[in-house]
């Protein structure tokens, strides 16, 4: 998928995540603030970069603001945010799958 | 907890609002676009915070109800509320004290006046490549700059120009980016390009997001009290700062300025606090003409405006005035012609 503008998605609470992704050029540039970044970090990362892949993400600029999230919240505000940013979220949406 | 908004309109509303804050110390600022809150059982406001443009500001929690996470939904919520209006790249005002909070929210530092207030951006590396980017600007030699509005590119402007390609080898030339009059930013760019072609010696940049934006410095666009002029100057002053280290600019130009009581300000705060960060700064007094009369920008605009622009021919390079009497300024001139006041506060 193509990332066509900026999107938003999750919150700062905790156990939640703020997703943010923008268009971009670079490939995937990808930064993460964590308040477990130590311990969960490169986790964090994996799993964000695995949904993009799944999503066929190739370009953006994604900006992750942690807040202690499980991995399946991570994974849907991941998907949230890009299914906004190339106006898929008014449609009917194959979470968790890929969209031809 | 629910975040609402608060209309502006609601003067009862507006008025508890800026209780709350007062009572952590701040002071509401006079423009807001948006502002939001969190209210308790009996519906008394307990956490606040405002967007301006791109900035989210004024923001309060009330002490009884600190720690439970309150700033982190008011955040969330703003944050929502600019993202549906197209702005991702956000800057948040707060007190020293305060900016801890911020940074665990993923926002990141740009500059800070000790003692009054920390400016801190939702990009990690916004500001750095900002710097880095510039700096591959850089020439050998000695360079100064110059920030100016060029509203449009005089005379006045050129000399002042000339003045610091006299003593540097390289003259950093910020135009401001930031539309806020009937000339566009990137009419007010050429025209400065156009009017400077022939000095080898003058490199033009956009200010950007950092340099007497909107964000940086509100109060240089609207009008607002002395002492929020002499915060956002001394901001805006320490950014500078680290422009010029990544530039090697070690001497800041700038015109006097006798009629706007803004960029008066902002010429005394400079003079004052450049030096503290290892900048010169240099004031060179005004360009006369012959018959006495001082070049100023806002005298072109009120000629334009009144549809006399011979009259002010002499303030201005050929290279501004061509495109004034040009086809190619027709919009610009009528949106001058529209403006009720020209001159800049």
């Amino acid at each position: 998928m193509e990332i066509k503008k900026p999107a938003v998605a999750g919150t700062l609470e905790s156990s939640d995540l703020m997703v943010t992704v923008e268009p971009g050029s670079n490939g995937i540039e990808l930064a993460i603030s964590s308040s477990v970044m130590n311990q969960y970090g490169r986790q964090i990362k994996n799993t964000v970069l695995e949904t993009l892949d799944r999503l066929e993400v190739r370009q953006a600029k994604v900006t992750v603001v942690d807040k202690g999230a499980l991995d399946c919240t991570i994974k849907a505000r991941v998907e949230c945010a890009v299914f906004r940013s190339c106006d898929q979220s008014q449609k009917n949406i194959p979470w968790g799958g890929a969209i031809v | 907890m629910a975040v609402s908004a608060v209309s502006q309109q609601d003067r009862r509303g507006v008025a508890r609002i800026r209780a709350l804050l007062e009572r952590v110390g701040i002071t509401l600022d006079a423009h807001l676009d948006y502002t939001c809150a969190i209210y308790d059982d009996e519906g008394e406001p307990i956490a606040t915070g405002s967007a301006f443009g791109p900035t989210l500001r004024c923001f309060a929690v009330d002490p009884d109800h600190q720690g439970e996470g309150l700033l982190n939904e008011i955040i969330s919520h703003l944050m929502d509320y600019q993202a549906g209006r197209g702005m991702t790249h956000l800057f948040v005002y707060t007190k020293p004290a305060s900016a801890r909070f911020f940074c665990d929210l993923g926002f990141y530092e740009i500059a800070r006046v000790p003692g009054s207030l920390v400016f801190l951006e939702n990009r990690r590396r916004g500001f750095s490549d900002y710097l880095a980017a510039l700096s591959r600007t850089a020439r050998p030699g000695s360079a100064c700059a110059i920030v100016m509005n060029a509203n449009p590119f005089t005379l006045g402007h050129r000399y002042l120009i000339e003045q610091a390609a006299a003593s540097f080898d390289t003259v950093h030339l910020f135009l401001l980016s930031e539309d806020a009059g009937p000339i566009p930013a990137r009419v007010r760019l050429e025209l400065a390009r156009r009017g400077t072609a022939d000095l080898a010696g003058v490199v033009c940049h956009e200010s950007g997001d950092y340099l007497i934006s909107k964000a940086t410095f509100p109060s240089y666009f609207l009008k607002n009290e002395d002492t929020v002029i002499r915060a956002q100057a001394a901001l805006d002053t320490a950014i500078f700062a680290k422009i010029a280290q990544a530039l090697g600019v070690t001497c800041r130009v700038v015109g006097e300025e006798p009629t706007s009581h803004v960029t008066g300000i902002y010429n005394e705060i400079m003079a004052k606090t450049l030096p503290q960060h290892g900048v010169a700064c240099r004031i060179i007094p005004r360009k006369a003409l012959p018959d006495g009369r001082v070049i100023s920008a806002s005298q072109v605009r009120q000629a334009i405006h009144d549809d006399r622009l011979g009259d002010v021919a002499d303030m201005l390079p050929d290279t501004t005035l061509s495109y004034f009497r040009s086809a190619e300024s027709e919009q610009v001139r009528a949106a001058i012609r529209r403006e009720e006041d020209v001159i800049h506060y």
